[in-house]
């Protein structure tokens, strides 16, 4: 069985289903996003909880409190 | 002169309703009527409800037999067309074959018709509430430009007098931009104050439901109705709800008015920023004292919101981008949702640390201030099909500058009104953004009030 080409895993990793025109079409238009992301990934937050909390008493919230 | 009916706000309507001395009947007949005569050109309602009639009729009997139910009952109202409903279909802005919503009323549109409100039909929304320009839909202060969006639907009908206030939902300004730019009041309140059960996910952390109003008044009686505990949706708050007339018509002498230099300042149409400096001196003049600061990791903010936004939509979308669906969608949407695949895992949440960092900032800012005031977006209404808008010496991207200032309250779920502050150059409206603390509303719609009933821009209307 012969390796799968690098461009096609990483497609398979990210999940992108397109063919190669339009996942480049998509490309050109993420590029100006991108250009924000990096932003993000030059940051260190490593200090820094994510707005993100888990809640396990969520699936008990039933009625509002008296 | 009394002004005719379709131009009153619910605050002028109610007591009239209450009195019996307007029937809900006449008054949903007279947005019937200004419907048809002028949605042809506006496109603002996507659908009408068939027993809108029957309904003012249910909330004539009930008036008269002395069951009023409140401020909203008899009144008529349009819904975005991504809030589930009972009685109309909903799209979502979608055509898209093989996507179908329930037919059950969400959270929003069961209080309201609790409240005795006149659901007089849908207003159309940008697909799947992806958006800022709500096609078809057309600015009832010009005709060739943009209402925005994406509840542009919503903020023309308000505008042009179809219905009395009209229900948007805001993801990252989709309630405040078309305030701005239709000249109504678009209140986005606290994330987690009004249920979003039954409205069409779009980014579940960004998600707020608000009305879109003619006065500051008319935002302040829909969220006494609006609030609320609802255990349907996750992110919903059990905080109390205070009644939000109570702060209207007190001075704002003494209240600390915040101003963000950096960000909020720096890319305005030249009338957009005169007239919001306009205001704040206008606010300063009414015993506000104005404290500016900034925030710079307000520099992330973009990529933090482009990071939760694309990612949650394209997870919502899912099932439709593995059966091919969004094939059907429009160009932009379809681009959109599948975007949010290149956003990875660790983008994702560092998107949400930056939005820990600014919710601290603006925790720190709204210690010292009451309020933080600012443009709601930096341009005017653009023309149908035009993608760039002049701001200075420059062309900018619409897409990009007109949620500029309108996203960091979705980031950091903070309440937020957009009301009318003057009108450009070319007679188009521009909006004034007001936030605050918290589960503050009151402070932000009492600012608000205090800066409308001193202007007499809710006056103006568009001619159409």
């Amino acid at each position: 069985m012969s390796e799968p080409e690098p461009l096609d895993l990483a497609r398979d990793v990210l999940g992108v289903e397109l063919p190669p025109e339009r996942l480049a079409e998509n490309l050109a238009a993420f590029a100006r996003i991108l250009e924000e992301i990096r932003k993000l990934r030059a940051l260190d937050l490593t200090d820094i909880h994510p707005s993100i909390v888990f809640d396990p008493t969520a699936p008990y919230r039933r009625e509002p409190r008296a | 002169m009394s002004p005719p009916l379709w131009a009153e706000p619910i605050e002028a309507l109610a007591p009239r309703l209450r009195a019996k001395a307007l029937s809900p009947v006449e008054l949903t007949r007279a947005c019937l009527d200004r419907v048809a005569q002028l949605d042809a050109r506006l496109l603002s309602f996507i659908c009408l409800a068939p027993d809108a009639i029957e309904q003012a009729r249910r909330a004539e009997a009930e008036i008269a037999r002395g069951d009023w139910r409140g401020p909203l009952h008899g009144v008529p109202l349009g819904v975005k067309d991504n809030y589930l409903t009972a009685d109309m279909p909903t799209t979502a802005g979608t055509t898209a074959p093989g996507i179908a919503f329930p037919r059950r009323d969400s959270a929003a549109v069961a209080r309201l018709r609790r409240a005795g409100a006149v659901l007089i039909g849908k207003t159309r929304t940008h697909e799947f509430a992806w958006g800022n320009v709500t096609p078809p839909v057309r600015n009832p202060w010009a005709l060739d430009r943009v209402p925005s969006g994406s509840s542009g639907g919503s903020g023309a009908a308000v505008a042009a007098g179809l219905c009395a206030a009209a229900m948007g939902s805001d993801t990252g300004g989709s309630i405040r931009m078309p305030a701005a730019a239709c000249g109504v009041v678009g209140l986005k309140a606290t994330f987690g104050r009004v249920s979003r059960d039954g409205i069409v996910p779009h980014s579940w952390s960004l998600d707020h439901a608000g009305p879109l109003t003619r006065t500051v008044g008319d935002a302040a009686l829909m969220l006494g109705t609006l609030a609320g505990y609802d255990p349907a949706d996750p992110a919903c708050r059990d905080e109390p709800v205070p009644d939000y007339t109570a702060a209207l018509g007190r001075p704002i002498a003494g209240l600390r008015i915040g101003v963000c230099r950096n960000h909020f300042f720096e890319d305005n149409q030249e009338d957009v920023e005169r007239a919001v400096e306009a205001a704040i001196h206008d606010l300063a003049g009414q015993g506000g004292t104005v404290v500016d600061f900034t925030i710079p990791n307000l520099a992330y903010g973009l990529a933090a919101i482009f990071a939760i936004e694309l990612a949650s939509s394209t997870a919502y979308h899912d099932v439709s981008l593995r059966a091919g669906r969004v094939r059907h969608y429009t160009p932009d949407v379809r681009q959109l949702v599948e975007l949010g695949r290149f956003v990875t895992g660790p983008d994702y949440l560092k998107a949400e640390q930056v939005r820990a960092v600014l919710m601290e900032d603006f925790r720190r800012a709204l210690d010292r201030v009451d309020v933080i005031v600012g443009p709601t977006t930096p341009i005017t209404a653009w023309k149908v099909g035009e993608w760039t808008a002049r701001i200075g010496d420059r062309d900018e991207s619409v897409l990009a500058a007109s949620w500029r200032f309108t996203f960091p309250y979705n980031l950091t779920g903070l309440p937020a009104v957009s009301i009318p502050c003057g009108f450009d150059r070319q007679g188009l409206p521009i909006g004034l953004q007001i936030a605050g603390r918290p589960f503050d509303e009151a402070t932000v719609l009492q600012v608000a009030h205090a800066y409308e009933r001193t202007h007499e821009w809710k006056e103006r209307a568009p001619a159409l």
